[in-house]
């Protein structure tokens, strides 16, 4: 608690490797096996790629595990024009002299920190090379500019995402890489654990509204790959309830979350429109608001 | 006068009669007193004066003029009539046209006012006196249904079209006002007006067609009609209705055309247990989605299931109907058995079966009992014979909904365990405890449905297997063997009874044809004529996969380059010019692209500018005591020969299909899709081909190309791509093949193979064995892949998701569900593959 609120007093600046705090572990709520899965994987120090679609909960997922592990996340968004120095880290000047400053993937070998690269085939392909030797039974981190070789702390674990989409087909990653993790497929959890986390994470939900509305989102996903190229995530189920919460009418909330932001489709907007209508249609004769 | 004087004349007039007509004098003697009685006897003698008049004039007419007197007096209680129908002795053969006249006049008067009903009568006379035959459907057709609830005016409105059209082309009033009123009715005056202006120049073309037109019976007339009626047309949102039916099912049926005509009672949804077939125009869009959900709701919830079928023969103790050529079943032979009371109890079934659909569909679809509820509380109950059983459905949707009591027997059909034959079995029940109920006619049945249903057996069904798909070959196999057994057992058997319902022959329903995705029909097609082809062995040799053997066989599939020779230049400004829009779009879309493709690339060992970042960690490198590279610049370039794309078009026969909705035909979508997205590409500068493919057995796989890499984009390769037409089926993997060879002199960091398709691979040798092109496909994708080729495939057909995944890998693949869309999304997923 003190720790936070210092935080909060130092505002957002923080360093990437933070020990778990002591409170409760990020809400999680498992679909099948992959806390037993990434248990294992950990145990054995197994490079891992975690697969899905967006918003089904890989980066809670990562956060719930650390937490369980006892081990510090340093997460790296990838971006294209993320570099493999960016990641390994550069010299600095100060003053007349030249400083080394780690970057964060090297911070989190030495340190024995759980290291999330977030949708991985974004970046640079030489980044995708830095990783090579991490994931093998080297386990080693080299440092061309510095001309050293990092071995890794016995802790250390790399996560790596990866969420299989059309636009990415001329940049998808190399078989090589690939094949040197192991792999576990997220889909979007079952309807009753997806009531629970959306019930859980808005809080103070009434059960009938949730029910409808995580049953509106379902249905909506029957739609991707006929116009939607992103169903309908949990997250937006979340802000969807969260909205609602807030006291927006259930249909304004709902075309607010789950319908404006996924298309700008008439038709499609309006299917999804009409889900929403039958399963929020009776709150339809009451006044909004 | 006196009345005497008048009497006496009177009677001088029945005497003369008497001498010349026994019926004439017997009826003119009986009508006489009454007209005597109420009108004096001076009118009575002008009633007679004209009786006999028209009698001398024609026998017929004055019978007829006798013979209605007291139902006109008794409509209209005056005799103002008396002197317009002594009007009708102006001209021979009047008589047809005062035998429809005096029925309607005294009515007429009550209803119109003296004033309507004279200008109803001199319209009438009017055309009398120009063509007889005219003047005598006008009145032969009801005063009622010329005024379409507008009095006279309402009259005028109708035929100041006709009139033109009679002085100017000849057209007789008989071929004119039935279709004209229907119109009319439906679309209003001004639709009327625009109807008449089409048919007018239809006919200058052909009398036969223009009066066919105007009689509402050719397909233009129909069309124009459809057109204008108003109403929520399922064409064009057939895409959102495709959509919920994925919504709501995970999966949708492709829909048909109901043949339905505006003013042909009520526009209903159906279907054959494959297609779901919607009328032109839905009453409103509630309406649309009600039947959509309900139709596909039966598919899904196992009307049509062949099992279903079947226990429904069991159960009626019949023998199951043979399938006819195209696989279908039909339910005739039950409802033969109720012989004259059939529509009575089709309707009762009908209500049992929609009611058990319908509540297991608001399990699904929430609110859907009460949609339903909704719009049948809109529309206005039917009347006569239709209403007890509309009222019966009504009552039972509330029953479920628990709005009202339920009838107990009824209940089960609620459970979720309800099936097809338990609907039957109450709905004999019902039908033996209900003989009040009256017997409705084929009108009265389709009147009694409630909105969004329909009669659910109204043509033959495939009979589908649960699960579809997931059944091994071995149990389809003895299902057909058994199918099989059936029909020889029946099919020396007459069919039992004519049955009016069906007016629809088999062939006219249509089987899955010309339909988008299903590629070409198969098997029927293929047996027999594969031995006796022998293969020619011309043009390219390329291996084919055979996963049966896992194995390829060497130099298998044959293509053959040829020349696409149709071509259209005038197509290409005409598509240019509808897609005018989307182009402008596209080029600005391109226009803001430049900059980013302009983009530097950075750590350049030469370049226009410093790269700061590169630069400062040289520097930092250098001090660190490292000795790095250089590579400080950012350098500006168009990265021309970035990525290459070839357009691999499938030019199969389907897409010859109509397009599921809009106007036009899948062909013309490609055609513009192809010709924007070689504008898009010219604009942006990427090299680029585009080549087309068919085939008919594996030795006469054509290619054709349309334009090389390297080659200009001319006017000859747009007007080829305007001028495209389908053919034959569709062998890809030998496309692909054949295609990637084209890459080999393509010096480009990224070549992409965009395949646009709008069906599985099949062709006509494949054996109906689709898995064998399927994995053909696959492996040719793979030595593409293997080739540093990126095969991605577009495609149109809703079931792709089916089986690209397999094909092409998850992600490397789209389908493309509004086809209308395919001109603006082609260049644009261009654009995002690219840029990825």
């Amino acid at each position: 608690m003190v720790k936070k609120f210092i935080d909060k007093m130092r505002g957002v600046e923080r360093d990437v490797i933070q020990a778990p705090e002591d409170a409760d572990a990020p809400f999680y709520a498992a679909q099948a096996g992959e806390v037993a899965f990434f248990q294992a994987a950990y145990q054995q120090r197994l490079p891992v790629m975690l697969k899905g679609p967006t918003g089904c909960g890989k980066t809670r997922f990562l956060e719930h595990m650390a937490h369980k592990l006892d081990r510090p996340l340093v997460t790296v968004s990838c971006h294209e024009d993320l570099t493999s120095s960016d990641l390994v880290g550069r010299f600095l000047l100060q003053g007349e002299e030249t400083v080394w400053q780690d970057g964060p993937l090297t911070k989190a070998v030495k340190e024995g920190a759980i290291c999330y690269l977030d949708e991985i085939v974004e970046a640079r392909t030489d980044t995708t090379v830095v990783i090579h030797p991490l994931t093998d039974h080297r386990r080693q981190l080299p440092l061309d500019k510095k001309g050293q070789i990092i071995d890794a702390h016995p802790d250390f674990m790399l996560v790596i995402s990866y969420n299989p989409g059309y636009q990415t087909v001329l940049k998808d990653l190399k078989p090589s890489t690939k094949q040197r993790f192991v792999a576990y497929n997220f889909e979007y959890p079952s309807e009753e654990v997806e009531r629970g986390i959306v019930g859980k994470e808005v809080g103070g939900m009434d059960g009938e509204l949730l029910r409808k509305l995580v049953a509106a989102g379902r249905q909506g996903r029957n739609l991707k790959d006929h116009g939607l190229e992103e169903a309908t995530s949990t997250r937006a189920l979340v802000y969807g309830g969260q909205l609602m919460n807030a006291g927006m009418a259930p249909l304004d909330a709902c075309r607010a979350a789950l319908v404006a932001p996924l298309t700008d489709d008439p038709e499609l907007a309006e299917a999804l429109m009409e889900i929403v209508n039958a399963h929020f249609g009776e709150t339809e004769a009451e006044p909004a608001g | 006068m006196t009345e005497n004087e008048a009497l006496l004349a009177i009677e001088e007039i029945r005497q003369h009669l008497e001498g010349v007509s026994f019926v004439a004098h017997r009826d003119a003697s009986q009508v006489l007193p009454v007209v005597r009685e109420r009108f004096g006897a001076e009118a009575a003698l002008d009633w007679l004066e004209h009786a006999r008049d028209l009698f001398f004039h024609d026998r017929e007419a004055g019978k007829a003029f006798i013979r209605n007197t007291e139902t006109a007096i008794e409509a209209c209680h005056c005799l103002d009539w008396v002197e317009q129908a002594g009007a009708f002795i102006r001209w021979r053969g009047t008589d047809k046209a005062l035998e429809a006249f005096m029925p309607q006049v005294g009515e007429a008067i009550a209803e119109l006012g003296a004033e309507g009903e004279q200008a109803w009568f001199e319209i009438g006379l009017r055309w009398l006196g120009r063509h007889l035959e005219s003047g005598t459907a006008y009145f032969r057709t009801s005063w009622r249904e010329l005024t379409g609830g507008k009095g006279s005016e309402g009259i005028e409105e109708l035929l100041a079209p006709a009139e033109r059209l009679f002085q100017e082309r000849r057209v007789a009033l008989g071929s004119y006002i039935a279709g004209a009123m229907r119109v009319r009715d439906l679309v209003g005056p001004d639709g009327l007006g625009q109807w008449v202006r089409r048919g007018g120049d239809i006919l200058q073309a052909s009398r036969q067609r223009g009066e066919a037109f105007f009689r509402l019976e050719s397909p233009e007339s129909i069309g124009l009609l459809l057109e204008a009626v108003p109403g929520y047309r399922s064409r064009d949102h057939a895409r959102l209705l495709q959509l919920l039916q994925q919504a709501w099912f995970g999966r949708s049926h492709p829909f048909g055309e109901a043949a339905w005509i505006p003013g042909d009672g009520r526009p209903l949804a159906d279907t054959d247990g494959a297609t779901i077939y919607l009328p032109v125009v839905f009453p409103d869009r509630d309406e649309a989605v009600a039947a959509v959900i309900h139709v596909a709701g039966h598919i899904e919830l196992g009307t049509y299931d062949a099992d279903a079928i079947e226990a429904l023969f069991t159960e009626a103790g019949m023998a199951h109907p043979p399938v006819d050529a195209d696989q279908r079943i039909t339910w005739r032979p039950l409802y033969a058995a109720y012989g004259d009371e059939l529509f009575r109890f089709q309707l009762l079934f009908d209500l049992c079966e929609d009611l058990r659909v319908d509540a297991a569909l608001d399990r699904m679809v929430p609110g859907h009992l009460h949609r339903v509820l909704e719009l049948a509380g809109r529309r206005v109950p039917p009347g006569g014979n239709a209403r007890p059983y509309w009222d019966l459905a009504l009552a039972s949707v509330r029953g479920a909904l628990a709005q009202d009591t339920l009838d107990e027997r009824l209940r089960p059909l609620l459970g979720p365990d309800a099936r097809l034959v338990h609907a039957f079995r109450i709905a004999n029940r019902l039908f033996e405890a209900s003989s009040e109920l009256p017997t409705p006619d084929m009108a009265d049945r389709d009147a009694a449905y409630l909105p969004g249903r329909g009669p659910n057996a109204s043509r033959p069904v495939y009979p589908r297997t649960p699960g579809e798909g997931e059944g091994t070959p071995e149990e389809a196999e003895e299902m057909q063997a058994a199918r099989d057994e059936d029909g020889a057992g029946q099919d020396e058997s007459p069919d039992v009874q004519e049955d009016p319902d069906w007016s629809i022959p088999p062939e006219q329903t249509g089987g899955s044809g010309g339909r988008i995705g299903s590629g070409i029909n198969t098997a029927t097609v293929v047996t027999g004529t594969r031995r006796q082809r022998t293969t020619e062995q011309v043009g390219t040799g390329h291996p084919e996969w055979d996963y049966r053997d896992q194995a390829y066989k060497p130099d298998w599939a044959w293509v053959q380059e040829k020349e696409l020779d149709e071509r259209d230049p005038e197509g290409v400004s005409a598509i240019m010019a509808e897609q005018g829009a989307t182009l402008t779009r596209l080029k600005r879309a391109l226009q803001m692209q430049k900059p980013q493709r302009m983009a530097p690339k950075r750590r350049q060992l030469d370049g226009e500018e410093l790269d700061v970042e590169a630069a400062m960690d040289f520097v930092t490198e250098k001090r660190a005591g490292s000795s790095p590279e250089p590579y400080v610049y950012k350098h500006r370039t168009p990265q021309h020969r970035d990525t290459a794309v070839m357009l691999l078009a499938d030019l199969s026969t389907s897409i010859m299909a109509p397009a599921e909705s809009g106007e036009g035909r899948v062909v013309d979508r490609l055609r513009a899709g192809m010709l924007l997205f070689s504008e898009a590409l010219e604009t942006i500068g990427d090299q680029f081909a585009l080549a087309g493919f068919a085939s008919k057995y594996r030795d006469n796989v054509s290619f054709y190309p349309i334009k090389e890499f390297g080659a200009g984009l001319d006017a000859e390769a747009r007007a080829t791509m305007a001028g495209i037409n389908g053919r034959l089926a569709t062998r890809m993997g030998a496309a692909i093949r054949h295609a990637c060879a084209r890459f080999r002199h393509v010096g480009a960091d990224r070549r992409l193979l965009l395949i646009l398709s709008d069906g599985r691979p099949a062709d006509y040798d494949d054996g109906g064995d689709p898995r064998y092109l399927h994995e053909d496909t696959r492996m040719a994708v793979k030595e593409a892949v293997d080739k540093g080729i990126h095969p991605f495939c577009l495609t149109l057909d809703p079931a792709g998701s089916d089986y690209l995944p397999a094909i092409f890998g998850p992600g490397h693949y789209l389908v493309l569900d509004n086809v209308n869309d395919l001109p603006r999304r082609l260049p644009e997923v261009y654009l995002r593959l690219r840029s990825a």
